[in-house]
């Protein structure tokens, strides 16, 4: 009974926190951007934004001292998709990230998605190559993570086959491709405009359509062995659903 | 990946003066302030990741610069100068030209330190430095970072044993070999999650929460460091002080506008140079006393 408050109190300081950030610092960031620094630097200002995005999250998991069992429970999932990402290196695109950040979200609920995203993005570019399209990457996984996992909890998401690769392959070409184009014009193009970000959708719609693809693909072969087996995990052992 | 002198600083000279370049990079458009920049960068590079470095920068930097600054004129037409009209109409001004250059020029900087970062900046420092502040997050970083290579040959161990029974991703048809590859990758997952609750259990009998946790690599800030440091915070401030009084900038829109140099500019530009070449100077002055102090006969 004892835990239901402290539930409550959690997920209202991480909204608290975000709030500030989103309210607050973000527009001030953009404000700098436009005043202190001519309103020219993009690429600076578009890392800020995406960097403070993912703060709320690690300050609320460090806040709350996560047991070990937990910790390693997010980084077996994170090295799955590296270990994935890595294996089908030779296919551009065509990565599993997306599905096993999105089971992580519907079998731990939406932070442990967000961290396994987070963390593979950050982690598999020590293995492909760190670059200003780290944190980018890092949002994009950790986001579709989350939001997966507060669907799933509102009943919106169900753990079928067809609901989860709908919800993949929607995810994969709407939010990830959505935002991963917006920070590939902020890195190539100098200057935002609206035919550079139609271009850059333009060009990268059949790299995000073989993204959406895979991700459909790997759902439906992977989603019910590995909700099995993670379920299976929580059961045996004893796992409480953070 | 050759060990040079920078990298034998503590981390966080090195993640400092990573901040603080790329920072810099992808802030200062003023003309010599990217010449700089680039330059060094470049050196770095060349001094950190020898011939693979001069061949990445040709092969993949080189077409991916002249293609940005060939695209923002393309796109943008702001500016007052025109050159002339594309067959759109659209006119094509001297500022979206420079402007797409000094951006393209900004961009392979970044991505020439990130290469240095790279080489400078291994997972383990990254950690060290983070795990103070961040634990829990920079633990599960350091999980998943032996974790990949370790799956890696636990799939080749169960690859190996299903093979036996004729029943590896080898064999069989191609439905067969889909079928065998889905059960290895099964095989794994469960050894995995289970593997991880033993060392979960395992670290926490060993103490896994509790104050006064040490790490694997341990760096001690000496004096070397401690010199290193105070040069690179001296001309970080010298060259935030030329941000301040506008020596950094450049304006390109409506009209290209540059401050002329002054003499507290000169010495800001100096200040940038010897904050991006403080790498290679380090590795020089090593190699000159590492010769001076060899025996010479």
């Amino acid at each position: 009974m004892r835990r239901q408050p402290l539930t409550d109190r959690r997920l209202t300081r991480r909204t608290l926190l975000a709030a500030a950030l989103i309210l607050v610092v973000i527009p001030a960031t953009m404000l700098l951007g436009i005043f202190a620094l001519n309103d020219r630097k993009y690429l600076f200002v578009s890392l800020l934004i995406v960097l403070y995005t993912m703060i709320p999250f690690a300050l609320v998991f460090e806040r709350r001292k996560p047991q070990a069992r937990e910790l390693i429970v997010i980084a077996v999932l994170a090295a799955i998709a590296v270990a994935g990402r890595a294996a089908f290196f030779m296919l551009p695109e065509f990565k599993p990230v997306v599905a096993i950040v999105i089971i992580a979200g519907v079998c731990f609920g939406g932070e442990a998605g967000f961290l396994v995203g987070a963390a593979s993005g950050f982690v598999s570019n020590f293995f492909f190559g760190q670059g200003p399209w780290t944190p980018w990457q890092m949002f994009c996984f950790g986001i579709i993570g989350f939001i997966a996992g507060v669907l799933y909890k509102k009943g919106w998401l169900k753990r079928s086959r067809i609901s989860l690769c709908v919800f993949g392959g929607l995810s994969t070409l709407v939010v990830y491709g959505g935002i991963i184009n917006i920070g590939s014009v902020m890195m190539f193009d100098p200057v935002l405009t609206k035919e550079a970000l139609l271009a850059s959708y333009a060009s990268g719609f059949w790299f995000d359509s073989v993204h959406a693809v895979a991700t459909v693909l790997f759902l439906f072969f992977l989603s019910r062995p590995m909700i099995e087996k993670l379920d299976r995990t929580k059961v045996k052992y004893g796992l409480i659903e953070p | 990946m050759r060990r040079t002198a920078f990298s034998s600083y503590h981390p966080i000279v090195n993640f400092t003066y990573f901040a603080a370049v790329l920072v810099f990079a992808m802030l200062f458009m003023h003309p010599v302030f990217q010449a700089v920049a680039l330059v060094s960068a470049l050196v770095n590079s060349v001094l950190l990741n020898g011939r693979r470095a001069v061949r990445f920068n040709l092969r993949f930097l080189l077409p991916l610069f002249v293609l940005m600054a060939v695209v923002n004129p393309a796109f943008s037409h702001a500016g007052v100068t025109i050159l002339f009209y594309l067959r759109d109409g659209n006119p094509v001004t001297l500022e979206s030209i420079l402007y797409g250059i000094a951006a393209s020029c900004a961009y392979a900087t970044v991505i020439v330190w990130f290469s240095c970062y790279n080489a400078v900046m291994t997972s383990d420092k990254f950690i060290y430095l983070f795990g103070r502040i961040m634990p829990a997050l920079s633990l599960i970083l350091s999980m998943v970072l032996r974790f990949v290579p370790r799956y890696r040959q636990q799939v080749k161990a169960i690859s190996d044993a299903q093979k036996c029974v004729g029943r590896d991703v080898t064999q069989g048809n191609p439905l067969r070999r889909a079928r065998n590859g889905i059960r290895i990758l099964s095989v794994m997952t469960t050894w995995a999650l289970e593997n991880a609750i033993e060392t979960a259990d395992a670290m926490k009998s060993r103490g896994y929460g509790l104050p006064n946790r040490t790490s694997f690599s341990i760096y001690r800030f000496d004096g070397r460091d401690r010199n290193a440091f105070a040069a690179m915070a001296g001309l970080i401030g010298v060259v935030l002080l030329g941000a301040a009084f506008g020596e950094n900038g450049i304006r390109y829109f409506p009209s290209v506008h540059v401050k002329h140099a002054s003499p507290f500019g000169v010495a800001v530009y100096a200040a940038y140079f010897m904050l991006c070449m403080l790498p290679a100077a380090i590795q020089i002055v090593e190699e000159l006393k590492w010769k001076s102090i060899a025996s010479k006969n």
